[in-house]
């Protein structure tokens, strides 16, 4: 129902989604909406998203085994969760970016925000985990060839996935804490939150490093004997 | 006449999004002690007087919940006692009792949903917007536990041909990271073949169809316009802050002008909608008993 046929319409869609219109909702709500009304930015987010989404898969045959490889990478990114202290959503979202394109990480990182907090917890937050998980997989499929090619820039890419992952949330936790952007509540808020942002550094690095190369090959056997 | 859980799936998320909405955005304790008390009696409706444990279990929370604050937060005026040279107000402990009343309520009504939505139901919905994204969306649920099975299974035939033991640590995480990759590399397969044998069914080329069918009957429809319109009341009521509630540094209301009863009474028939629906029905089956 939401297949965009035209193709200018669905590249200015593709484009301007997650560049332009999300980031302004999400500012802007912040702003505008006083502290607890972020679950509206959230579910316009949500949607946008499927929007992007509507956008990038367009009606061909081979439409629907992309589809259910995004939903095998959604699925274990998901189980990764559980595991404690290191997660490797972030990790999986880039490599499934590199191998299949901007898009699918996107998505990969958003609809693994939305379905895992069915179990850890949806809220408000949410919105904001969508983002950027979605952007780390966005700019990774946009960077795949340099990523590709070289191993230390993609570790180099995880590691600073993971601190602008957390710089990024505490924006969020200022803005719910305070309705109003600071400074120095915003400083405070890195400085507490150093465990966690050294934690998901270290979790992408390390997942990146360990499952980059066998998650490769496996993408791209599957790529190449299933023409996805 | 059919009972409130068998309307329309969208007709009754939508009702259930606008009281749990409304409940999340607002502090004002009214609206807080109806949504709660609504809440209960709606589940209590649902369930009876089973589910004792869950009943324990959110009130033990409210407990945690109204008294955390108290102790954690010190602002507010009126101190009612000094405990470790911290003061325990009447602002912080009312603030406490409010946002108890707030989650708990959200909670049960939370509760209510997940018992009538059932996964057909919510594909139902997230197909109506989108076919693909609620295909991907139920296939990822259904991948997480089938992945548990599928590799306990692997591990199981691993440990069987004897290539790795529990007791050596080093040997365990390498017979675990294998088993990942068995697993990986199956669940990939495996969705390819998941998908090649959807198309061939022809999935894709129509429609989306349910095992069940939800039709919009005039009830649904007479519901949704009640809900949406209620809601909008509501909503306007809360967004102009009609409703204003303060608590620190000390509790200071105005009472509510035209537009904040509007919503007061809006939000109190928005909650008895559904009420009111099963009453019809009880009273239709009682009668209809009697004739025969």
């Amino acid at each position: 129902m939401l297949l965009i046929r035209n193709k200018n319409l669905r590249n200015t869609v593709r484009f301007t989604v997650p560049f332009v219109i999300i980031p302004a909702l999400t500012i802007l709500g912040a702003l505008v909406f006083d502290g607890k009304k972020h679950i509206i930015i959230s579910l316009a987010v949500a949607l946008l998203a499927l929007l992007l989404f509507a956008a990038g898969f367009e009606k061909k045959s081979t439409g629907t085994r992309r589809m259910v490889i995004v939903a095998v990478m959604t699925a274990l990114c998901f189980a990764g969760r559980f595991i404690p202290f290191l997660k490797p959503v972030a990790a999986l979202t880039i490599i499934t970016a590199l191998y299949l394109g901007g898009e699918a990480g996107f998505l990969v990182g958003a609809l693994s925000a939305v379905l895992s907090n069915f179990y850890f917890g949806q809220g408000p937050w949410t919105a904001f985990q969508m983002l950027a998980w979605g952007l780390i997989g966005l700019f990774a499929g946009m960077l795949s060839k340099p990523l590709l090619k070289s191993r230390v820039l993609l570790l180099v890419y995880g590691a600073a996935a993971g601190l602008g992952y957390s710089f990024f949330m505490d924006i969020w936790t200022v803005l719910w804490y305070n309705e109003g952007f600071s400074v120095k509540l915003y400083a405070a808020a890195l400085v507490s939150a150093i465990p966690y942002t050294v934690s998901y550094a270290v979790s992408n690095v390390l997942f990146l490093f360990l499952l980059a190369k066998p998650f490769g090959e496996k993408l791209s056997r599957i790529k190449t004997k299933y023409g996805v | 006449m059919r009972s409130f859980s068998e309307y329309n799936p969208i007709a009754v998320t939508l009702w259930f999004f606008s009281v749990t909405g409304i409940a999340m955005f607002c502090n004002y304790p009214l609206l807080m002690a109806m949504s709660l008390a609504g809440a209960v009696a709606f589940f209590l409706m649902g369930n009876g007087l089973s589910h004792g444990r869950e009943h324990i279990f959110f009130w033990i929370l409210f407990a945690v919940l109204a008294l955390a604050n108290p102790l954690i937060s010190h602002n507010g005026k009126t101190v009612l006692f000094v405990m470790n040279h911290n003061p325990v107000t009447l602002e912080a402990a009312l603030y406490g009792v409010n946002s108890a009343a707030m989650m708990v309520g959200v909670l049960y009504w939370l509760r209510s949903f997940t018992q009538i939505m059932t996964s057909e139901k919510l594909l139902y919905i997230t197909g109506a917007l989108s076919p693909k994204l609620s295909l991907v969306l139920s296939m990822a649920m259904r991948f997480v536990p089938m992945f548990g099975r599928q590799s306990a299974r692997v591990s199981d035939a691993q440990k069987a041909m004897g290539l790795f033991s529990d007791d050596n640590i080093i040997d365990d995480i390498k017979g675990k990271s294998r088993v990942f990759s068995v697993m990986v590399t199956w669940a990939l397969e495996n969705g390819i073949i998941t998908a090649d044998s959807m198309e061939a069914r022809g999935f894709g080329t129509h429609r989306r169809t349910q095992l069940r069918r939800f039709r919009f009957r005039a009830a649904d429809t007479a519901f949704l316009i009640a809900s949406l319109v209620l809601f909008g009341i509501t909503a306007a009521a809360v967004g102009t802050d009609s409703l204003s509630f303060s608590f620190y540094p000390s509790i200071s209301f105005e009472a509510p002008d035209a537009l904040g009863t509007a919503g007061l009474i809006a939000y109190g028939l928005l909650i008895l909608l559904p009420f009111a629906a099963e009453t019809a029905v009880n009273l239709r089956w009682k009668y209809l008993r009697s004739a025969v």
